[in-house]
């Protein structure tokens, strides 16, 4: 593993940096964005977090209402299939983030703003890796302004 | 009442004269159907078609419509009014349908205490050219209610189409203004205005659909609990495709719309219909109308018997939509067949 | 193709089996379509005596899905006394499937119903037509062969039938109704027995390939005239929710204007509750009062659902909707992984 880089800018830099919101479940993502934490790991500061208790909670009115609300990407993350604290949360909860996504495509909003992923409570060096990378995905993609209203 | 003659080469001249100090509404294609638009040049005029998919009422009383918007500085709300209500509109090529449905609907929004200042400032800024129906339609039926192909008193000028040119006639004192400015309209020649009869004739004579409803008002009125509606509202799915399509209806509801993250906010009407079940949900729970068949009956209660109770006239135009855009065909002219038909079976009535 | 002559075979047909159907006692009602007011209209019909059958008719004009009326039930098909009758449902393809599906979502008992099969051959896209045709009032409406021949009052035209149907009809793998071995009393007609359905999705191939800018204006140019009328959740069987979740105020999920992202996020999300459920019959176009074209969003959910789960709606009243199921092996192309 490479050394991980200080991905912090300056305030003075004035570039626009994506807000993305992470949904993240209790047991396995969100301990691993803990351990990140606590094993001083530096991930991007453009994700806000959400803790929910399984990522089969997730609804996709939660993913939906965050794009029409101004964040410019929503990440979802779980524990890895099989290793669910409920079993088979992630499980029912993958079905639903493949439609989601082939939906999104299909009518031509970026893929990329929608991400999922799992990480384990162990993975606190994985999560972190995640975050970078679909933060970049995100910022390439530039500020949402498919669902911006006109005011 | 001054005539003109306004040649269908010049329309684009009307236009670029007119939009200078109105804001220039007329028929224009918009995804294949016709809708009546803002435009911004007059090629994009469409004056020889049918009907429009959606009533001109959607200038005047718009299926989204901002009320007040709203921001916070600090403690204090500050509320901002429409700015835009004082601009004068013109809306050209209005069939006389829907051009008495203005009539209509300024009946409704003006009465009982509350004026409803939003919808009727535009309606006194609003300048209404009509125009005539050479060629009405299989569903139409204006001649039912007391309407007339080439109706003109609810326009403020009134077009015929008669061929190469249109009739230009002013109605209204405003329409007389109008004309008065338009010097270059050419003079009328000996004939048009018997042409302009003659067509009008022809027209009224088309109609296939003749219903007598002062009859059904009364029969309305007495049946309320007839069976004859759980035949009527059988094949209904409740679509309100009627409803959104009608340029008599009303119906709208309330929604505030609040961007926290910018401390603003505002207050919008959009259309609602009776035919939702949501419709009549009260807070409590109850429902007045769960079922479809009080629904589906509530529509034809209010165009011809309520609306004749509360402001002396039937609710409905005539136009057809109603009849053309229902997916079950349960059209109008059937459930009205049926209703009259407990009128020549007397026996049957049964009281509420 | 002798199509006239099959479509006239295939409604005496039909009134003959309701005819029997009704003579026998084995439905109470028959919901059928008979003649319309207007030129490419038809309208549902209930008859429960033989001597209406005559009334039953089948043409490519045949829209609405009768299962509409199945859930909830209409007045007409419940007894005070008796409860739930038994009905007989015209079914063309679609119809069957819907039926079928709901009966696996345990909205339908099916041994209340009988699936009257009709072997359809696709149905007139109205709203296209009327497009082309355009200020013009058509009068007459018929389809010989291959032809749709349209009248007015002085114009004729002339239209290809395979290309001016339903978008939906024309990739449609079932046409006739799906026989059930589990119940074989309840189907009647002309129904057939699908062991799997072999789709290629041709037809959306091509709009698969436009880059997402192109996609989004597709999308953004057919929904700008969206009225928010919810005339296509009406008129869909599967949408039989008390409440919706556009209705819903606690919380207040998604806008209820007309404005695009509001529009947009109604459609997108109603499409994911349509996955594995949407049974292709093209009523919500139909229904539209402002002639949105939704088909092809309905195809690529078919399509996902079959890619992706193996799965097609409607087909078995046992089987479990995709949505509410879960394989360790499904696959996840889609997540995001390390490098």
């Amino acid at each position: 593993m490479t050394e991980p880089s200080v991905e912090i800018k300056q305030s003075e830099n004035k570039e626009w940096e994506p807000k993305i919101i992470a949904f993240l479940c209790n047991w396995c993502s969100y301990a691993g964005a803990d351990l990140a934490g606590v094993s001083r790991i530096q991930y991007p500061p453009n994700i806000r977090i959400v803790r929910v208790p399984c990522s089969g909670r997730i609804n996709a009115y939660f993913i939906i209402k965050s794009l029409t609300d101004g964040w410019d990407g929503v990440l979802v993350s779980g524990c890895h299939p099989g290793d669910c604290h409920y079993i088979s949360g992630n499980l029912v909860a993958r079905r639903r983030f493949a439609i989601l996504k082939e939906l999104l495509e299909f009518f031509g909003i970026e893929p990329g703003r929608v991400n999922f992923m799992w990480a384990s409570a162990a993975e606190g060096e994985r999560f972190a890796v995640l975050v970078r990378k679909a933060t970049e995905i995100v910022k390439k993609l530039g500020p949402n302004t498919k669902f911006e209203k006109k005011w | 009442m001054t005539e003109k003659l306004l040649k269908k080469d010049d329309i684009g001249k009307l236009y670029s004269e007119l939009e200078k100090e109105y804001k220039f509404y007329a028929p224009t294609k918009v995804q294949g159907n016709i809708a009546f638009k803002q435009i911004s040049n007059a090629e994009e005029i469409e004056l020889e078609y049918l009907n429009s998919k959606v009533p001109p009422k959607d200038v005047l009383f718009p299926q989204k419509e901002i009320i007040f918007e709203y921001r916070y500085e600090g403690k204090e709300v500050i509320i901002e009014e429409r700015k835009d209500l004082d601009d004068k509109l013109l809306i050209f090529g209005v069939r006389p349908c829907d051009a008495y449905s203005f009539k209509l609907l300024e009946d409704f929004f003006a009465s009982g205490d509350f004026q409803d200042d939003v919808f009727l400032k535009k309606r006194e800024n609003a300048t209404i050219i009509g125009i005539g129906c050479n060629s009405p339609r299989q569903s139409c039926f204006c001649t039912s209610v007391g309407g007339h192909p080439f109706q003109k008193e609810s326009t403020d000028i009134f077009l015929s189409d008669l061929g190469d040119n249109y009739l230009v006639e002013a109605i209204s004192e405003k329409g007389e203004n109008l004309v008065k400015k338009l010097s270059w309209l050419v003079d009328i020649k000996k004939g048009d205005v018997e042409k302009s009869k003659e067509l009008a004739k022809l027209a009224e004579d088309s109609f296939t659909t003749k219903f007598n409803f002062d009859l059904v008002t009364k029969v309305l009125d007495e049946n309320f609990e007839h069976p004859v509606w759980q035949e009527i509202s059988e094949s209904c799915i409740g679509c309100s495709s009627c409803t959104f399509l009608c340029p008599t209806c009303t119906c709208f509801d309330v929604i505030d719309e609040n961007d926290e993250y910018n401390n603003r906010g505002r207050r919008i009407r959009i259309w609602d219909t009776c035919q939702s079940c949501l419709y009549t949900l009260e807070t409590s729970g109850h429902n007045p109308r769960p079922a479809k068949i009080q629904r589906c009956r509530n529509r034809i209660m209010h165009k011809f018997s309520y609306y004749p109770s509360n402001y002396d006239c039937l609710g409905c135009v005539g136009c057809g939509r109603c009849i053309t855009a229902c997916p079950v065909n349960n059209e109008l002219r059937l459930i009205i067949d049926k209703i009259l038909e407990i009128e020549e079976k007397s026996g049957e009535k049964v009281s509420a | 193709m002798g199509l006239e002559t099959e479509i006239k075979d295939i409604e005496t047909n039909l009134r003959e089996i309701a005819k029997g159907l009704l003579k026998e006692k084995k439905v109470d009602v028959i919901i059928g379509y008979m003649e319309g007011t207007l030129p490419m209209l038809s309208q549902p019909i209930i008859i429960d005596n033989e001597e209406d059958v005559d009334k039953l008719l089948w043409n490519n004009l045949c829209y609405v899905n009768l299962a509409k009326y199945l859930v909830p039930r209409v007045p007409r098909f419940v007894d005070p006394e008796k409860g739930n009758l038994k009905v007989g449902v015209v079914s063309k393809g679609c119809v069957g499937r819907a039926l079928i599906h709901l009966a696996s979502e345990n909205k339908i008992n099916l041994d209340e119903i009988t699936i009257i099969g009709i072997p359809c051959n696709g149905v007139v896209n109205r709203q296209r037509i009327e497009m082309e045709i355009g200020e013009k009032e058509i009068l007459e409406v018929s389809v010989l062969g291959n032809n749709v021949i349209v009248k007015g009052k002085d114009f004729e035209k002339e239209f290809p039938f395979d290309e001016y149907m339903n978008d939906l009809c024309k990739g449609c793998k079932i046409r006739k109704p799906p026989l059930i071995s589990k119940y074989p009393d309840l189907c009647v007609g002309e129904c057939e027995e699908y062991s799997s359905i072999v789709d290629e999705f041709t037809d959306i191939e091509e709009y698969d390939s436009k880059t997402p800018e192109e996609k989004w204006k597709y999308i953004t140019d057919a929904l700008s005239v969206c009225t928010r009328c919810y005339a296509c959740r009406e008129a869909c069987p599967m949408c039989y929710c008390n409440l919706c979740f556009v209705d819903q105020n606690k919380p207040i999920w998604f806008g209820k204007t007309t404005d695009l992202p509001d529009v947009i996020v109604y459609h997108l999300i109603r499409a994911m509750h349509m996955a594995g459920r949407c049974v292709a019959c093209g009523a919500c176009s139909l229904v539209c009062p402002m002639g949105i074209d939704l088909n092809k969003i309905n195809r690529k959910l078919e399509k996902i659902v079959k890619e992706r789960f193996g799965f097609t709606s409607g087909l078995d009243p046992d089987a479990k909707p995709p949505m509410v199921d879960f394989k360790m092996e499904d696959a996840e192309e889609f997540m995001l992984e390390e490098d």
